[in-house]
């Protein structure tokens, strides 16, 4: 198969990021081709479609998304009629840009938790051997 | 049946399809929850009226518009996998 995103896919990376994270990728993807379409690109335009198509089909391949065949099974529909099809769910750019904004606010806020949530282990962990070095003073002291 | 037609997802590997549904995407589903491959999966649309001739069978869904296996458009470009299309149904079609 001739993936763009090969390194992508053989390095495992994509299926390492949560839906949130694969969702806002895909609707960078969408976001590129309205733009191009609504500058009358059509080239450029087909060439995100695409790009965006390949992420969908990766994230639909991913096992933990087992679940969420039937909404990825759909959006790749809903994608398809809109750039290739006659638009007959009536799609616009504004409506596929408001599908894809809260993924891409989840997938910041997921990764500002774990991001807070590992100083807070780092700090922790700072503490605990500041204790560690203050017992042994103590204990060295008292020697 | 959707309107004239009935809408189909073949699985050229397994040599099986989904038949009967709104979109090709929902038969996608159900074929890929039971195991098939995306790769595997080709959209068409059957025509009964038309059974035994050129004309039963069209290549046409959104699910196929695969470039990344040399497929850009809705339609079945390469003439084996449409082969292997026509295999499925006739196999499993025999009369309507």
């Amino acid at each position: 198969m001739n993936f763009q995103h090969k390194n992508l896919l053989e390095s495992g990376r994509w299926f390492e990021m949560n839906i949130f994270e694969q969702l806002a990728n895909i609707g960078v993807e969408v976001g590129r081709a309205i733009n191009w379409k609504n500058k009358g690109n059509q080239e450029y335009s087909r060439l995100a479609f695409e790009r965006s198509l390949e992420l969908l089909y990766f994230t639909i391949e991913d096992k933990k998304n087992r679940d969420k065949l039937g909404e990825l099974c759909r959006l790749k529909e809903v994608l398809g009629d809109y750039f290739m099809g006659e638009n007959q769910y009536k799609s616009s750019a504004e409506n596929l840009n408001k599908y894809f904004y809260p993924f891409n606010y989840a997938a910041r806020v997921i990764s500002n938790n774990e991001l807070l949530k590992s100083v807070k282990s780092a700090q922790k962990e700072y503490q605990e051997n500041l204790v560690i070095k203050a017992n042994s003073i103590s204990d060295l002291l008292e020697r | 049946m959707f309107g004239n037609f009935v809408k189909v997802v073949v699985d050229i590997k397994k040599g099986i399809m989904a038949v009967d549904a709104d979109m090709h995407v929902d038969l996608e589903k159900l074929m890929l929850e039971n195991g098939s491959e995306q790769k595997d999966l080709w959209g068409i649309n059957l025509y009964p009226e038309f059974f035994g001739t050129e004309n039963f069978i069209e290549y046409d869904s959104m699910i196929n518009i695969r470039p990344w296996q040399n497929n850009r458009s809705r339609g079945v470009e390469d003439e084996n996998i449409r082969k292997k299309i026509v295999e499925v149904v006739e196999k499993l079609v025999k009369n309507v």
